[in-house]
């Protein structure tokens, strides 16, 4: 079933589309990859759908609601949370506080929200670090903090914005397997990343952009055969 | 451990307030008292917008004029007892701030204080003008404060400062608890949050727009009550002491001075502001250094001091606060916690 649908989205800054014309579904505990060159408009669609911005055309559709024009505050109270491609750690904040923050979005009780924000340290692996302040960790573990507390708000779906961005290839491997852990939580998942490994490996689905459209649609082994996404990527052959 | 001495502490010092005036009789000193009471309620107030929330307004003039001049006005021309007054002054300020708050909130970093300047502005230059309400430029001038009496007993006719001295005390023990309440609460992490990174925060589900206004809404009361009892305190206002920018600005100075965004922070900067200008204003260091004998009265000097330096009061306060900028960015709180934590360290 499907728990996200993009209808018809396009998105326009000027006279530049960002985004044209594109659309998919998300299945309900499904992870989907969003992947394309820079500037292919993949940020973009999901800040449309976050609703940090509304789309200029078409229509997003949440859980059996309608979320254009809705603020990110109300999508997130809705079950859809986003993390950001450059992290935005509260720095002054500890660790838990940060998580604290997600935390409070479902409970009034400060003790329910610190306990609830414990255990999404404790699914990440950073529980260790919960008093130290954010602006302290380094950038694996900051993209840790940024899960964690997109989790505290108990959403039904997440969309990650190049979680391994940045990363060594161990830390990258350890968020691959956060991603997997979510997942058997039942949340449904849309994962942009740039390390073609990483997401033929994570993703049930992938969609391409290219150039704000949607380039292609498939199984990852469909993706990594398709001409078309090739010459995106590669180039055509003279 | 901490916690205990931390409680010993806040009852001793509490306590010792309350019995101040019962030994202290000198009028000078309780009235230095007063204006320091009314700079940590107004200190304090804008650190849970400024502090808290990262909302930097420099235009708290605004909130503290309107809640003298709802009290004054109530209580001069319309024989409102000034207690009922200051409720009425927090109503208004809070209907004001809303709606300065809706508007001015949609601007962020710089451009949020300067329209929090042009607001306050607005509000002098109004009162200025609308003469048949606030006087103008003459001000309001206290002609008498109604004595306070619950059934016949009379509490008190206001006479000496001690009323004063205790109403100032109540309300600065007031601000001073919800500020520990809200800091511990999930309003304290929302507003924190929205400082950190507005936008992060939005899209963990905090609408910063009705947080903003809520912060800005609880300071606002606070800061009326200020403004109130410095008008009935004083006896006399008019727009270019409770409606000032200078005002404006003494307020954010008390808490960078102190400690931004730390409880104690505005306590300590009032406690250094306010008789650091006092003394400048009434050329107190002069004297001081005549008495000393660092120098004579009669040298070029020391008449030299005494002639100028009560004058330049405000460019060595300016100066002052520039130094204590550059050698303690966090504030005296910020400074000394982090010189305690190195000795700990070490």
């Amino acid at each position: 079933m499907a728990i996200l649908e993009i209808r018809h989205v396009s998105k326009f800054f000027g006279g530049l589309a960002a985004n044209s014309d594109v659309s998919f579904d998300v299945n309900e505990a499904e992870i989907v990859g969003l992947i394309g060159p820079n500037g292919a408009g993949k940020t973009t669609l999901f800040n449309c759908i976050v609703g940090y911005y509304p789309p200029s055309k078409g229509e997003i559709v949440f859980d059996g609601r309608r979320m254009n024009g809705l603020q990110p505050d109300k999508v997130c109270k809705l079950g859809m949370a986003r993390t950001w491609q450059k992290v935005r750690p509260l720095t002054n904040l500890s660790v838990l506080d940060n998580v604290v923050v997600g935390a409070l979005r479902r409970t009034s009780s400060m003790k329910e929200a610190r306990e609830h924000a414990h255990e999404q340290l404790r699914v990440v692996g950073l529980d260790t670090k919960s008093s130290l302040s954010a602006g302290a960790l380094p950038i694996g573990e900051r993209k840790k903090l940024e899960v964690a507390r997109v989790l505290a708000t108990r959403p039904k779906m997440l969309l990650l914005d190049e979680v391994m961005g940045g990363l060594n290839p161990a830390e990258s491997e350890e968020i691959i397997q956060l991603i997997m852990t979510i997942r058997t939580k039942g949340i449904t998942q849309m994962v942009i990343e740039h390390d073609m490994k990483a997401i033929m490996r994570l993703s049930d689905r992938i969609v391409v952009l290219n150039s704000g459209e949607k380039l292609a649609e498939g199984k990852p082994k469909e993706i990594v055969e398709n001409p078309q996404v090739i010459e995106a990527y590669l180039g055509a052959e003279e | 451990m901490a916690r205990y001495v931390r409680i010993a502490l806040i009852t001793l010092a509490l306590g010792g307030l309350i019995v101040l005036p019962l030994y202290v009789e000198s009028t000078y000193v309780l009235h230095m008292m007063i204006l320091i009471f009314i700079n940590v309620i107004v200190g304090s107030s804008w650190n849970i917008l400024g502090g808290f929330t990262g909302q930097y307004s420099v235009g708290h003039a605004a909130y503290f004029g309107v809640g003298a001049y709802t009290t004054m006005i109530l209580m001069q021309f319309k024989h409102v007892a000034p207690w009922w007054g200051v409720w009425a002054g927090t109503g208004v300020a809070v209907v004001t701030a809303l709606i300065i708050g809706s508007i001015c909130f949609r601007l962020r970093g710089p451009y949020f204080v300067l329209a929090s300047i042009a607001v306050a502005e607005i509000f002098r230059v109004s009162a200025l003008n609308l003469k048949n309400i606030t006087n103008g430029a003459e001000g309001i001038l206290v002609t008498e404060v109604p004595p306070l009496t619950v059934g016949k007993t009379l509490i008190t006719d206001w006479a000496s400062k001690v009323p004063f001295y205790f109403t100032g005390l109540i309300f600065m023990v007031m601000i001073i608890v919800v500020t520990a309440l809200v800091r511990r609460s999930k309003l304290g992490y929302y507003f924190q949050a929205i400082r950190e990174d507005q936008d992060a925060a939005h899209s963990l589900g905090i609408n910063p727009t009705i947080y903003k206004n809520t912060a800005l809404a609880i300071s606002a009361v606070f800061t009326s009550l200020a403004g109130s009892l410095y008008g009935v305190y004083v006896g006399f206002i008019d727009p270019s002491t409770v409606l000032a920018l200078d005002l404006s600005v003494q307020i954010v100075m008390i808490c960078i001075i102190g400690g931004i965004g730390t409880i104690v922070g505005p306590v300590v900067g009032a406690a250094l502001l306010v008789p650091l200008s006092e003394a400048l204003r009434s050329n107190a260091i002069t004297d001081a250094l005549i008495k000393a004998g660092v120098v004579s009265a009669e040298s070029k000097v020391g008449a030299f001091l005494k002639e100028n330096l009560a004058h330049a009061h405000v460019l060595i306060y300016g100066i002052l606060v520039v130094i204590v900028i550059l050698f303690m960015p966090d504030g005296v709180i910020g400074f000394f916690r982090k010189f305690g934590a190195r000795r700990r360290t070490a």
